[in-house]
């Protein structure tokens, strides 16, 4: 068997020890560090991105906060502006009914009084053209003079048969 | 069968140059360039796929990275901080250990970790290196080590002379477990091709089928005796810590 086979013992060990011993400080100085570095950075990368995550996520959360506070604020002075506005617009809308009233019931008034003014003024005048109208007829039937006082009086007589 | 044929053959060491210094040789041999190649291989590899100011991995590097957390993770489970002073170490002999199996696995390259001088020499440094710590750490108490606490002291005497002869007999374990896994798995391969050669017709498909399945499973094996000859070494820096 070649491996007992002393001729080259002396040789594989020499060549053992310095392949061995270049490899072993090689990567001692070398290789390893240069791994562990990576590897360190990237956990530390990992753990600062992760920090910075969550501090970003309490602010977001924060500000989500904030915003629904504002929203509810909003959302109570909306309702409360527009009860307030409401209300006024009420008190006026009801100030403005009252005002109307009183200048429709005047001008009823005032319309009311005109026509019973001019129903009286026509009244009147109907009743003088009746009484000429009667006189006038008892003038061109008649040969005797009627006074004026006795038509009026068969005139309202009459009115107040055909009333 | 014949010398020149021997699955044996394989083996054998071949120097490229004769040199001598004093009385010794140190002819650089085909040994020697395998050896070579497994550190250029490591050193290149894991220092060419490393880019140090990445922050996310290319493939390469996640390979690099993943032997860095393997080792790594194995010290510290065994042996735990005291574990990473240890590291550059471990991990050499690891990846020495493995890409010399696999190096050894590529067709016409030598195995060195199969030379049993080669595996005893680093199953020594192991041993040698463990013994100086467990005298450094415990001082002469380190003798207790070979005392079993909790049982009957007549079993001591017997006790004790055993546990010597495993505390002693580890480098030989260590280094012939790599070594006789590494030798039987290239003798098979070879016994094998011999016989794809010689069967006549077609039926030499066979056997270079299982050649083909024996060559997946001498790629887990050299993966797994890489893993064991570093957890051994783990366990014997951890033994040097807690002596029981």
């Amino acid at each position: 068997m070649p491996q007992l086979n002393p001729e080259f013992f002396v040789s594989q060990l020499f060549w053992l020890v310095v392949t061995f011993s270049f490899l072993f400080v090689f990567l001692w100085r070398v290789s390893l560090p240069r791994i562990g570095n990576v590897l360190e950075k990237r956990e530390r990368k990992i753990t600062e991105d992760l920090t910075a995550a969550k501090e970003l996520q309490a602010e977001a959360s924060q500000i989500q906060e904030e915003i629904e506070n504002q929203l509810k604020q909003a959302r109570t002075d909306a309702s409360e502006m527009i009860k307030s506005s409401s209300i006024a617009l009420q008190d006026k809308a009801q100030t403005e009914l009252k005002k109307l009233d009183k200048e429709l019931e005047t001008k009823i008034d005032e319309s009311a009084k005109a026509i019973e003014k001019s129903k009286s003024e026509s009244v009147s005048q109907i009743q003088k053209q009746i009484h000429e109208i009667t006189k006038l007829t008892l003038s061109k039937v008649a040969t005797f003079n009627v006074s004026d006082d006795e038509i009026k009086k068969a005139v309202s007589n009459s009115e107040r048969s055909i009333n | 069968m014949a010398a020149k044929d021997s699955p044996l053959k394989q083996f054998e060491i071949v120097p490229y140059s004769n040199t001598e210094v004093g009385s010794y040789d140190i002819s650089f041999t085909n040994s020697s360039l395998s050896m070579v190649i497994t550190v250029a291989v490591i050193t290149l590899f894991l220092t060419l796929t490393v880019n140090p100011r990445s922050i996310i991995p290319s493939r390469m590097q996640l390979i690099s990275e993943l032997m860095y957390n393997f080792i790594a993770q194995l010290l510290s489970d065994t042996v735990g901080n005291n574990g990473k002073k240890y590291f550059p170490f471990v991990f050499s002999l690891f990846m020495f250990v493995l890409i010399g199996n696999m190096v050894g696995m590529v067709p016409y390259q030598f195995t060195f970790t199969s030379h049993i001088i080669v595996t005893f020499a680093l199953a020594a440094v192991v041993f040698i290196g463990v013994t100086i710590l467990g005298f450094v750490n415990h001082g002469i108490k380190f003798f207790t080590f070979f005392y079993i606490p909790g049982v009957p002291f007549y079993m001591h005497p017997l006790l004790i002379p055993i546990e010597v002869i495993s505390y002693l007999s580890r480098p030989i374990s260590l280094s012939v477990r790599l070594f006789a896994n590494m030798l039987a798995g290239h003798t098979l391969l070879k016994v094998f091709a011999g016989f794809v050669v010689a069967m006549p017709f077609f039926t030499g498909a066979l056997p270079l089928a299982f050649i083909v399945a024996l060559t997946g499973l001498e790629i887990l094996i050299a993966f797994l005796q890489a893993y064991v000859f570093a957890i051994l070494t783990c366990l014997y820096i951890n033994d040097a810590y807690h002596l029981h």
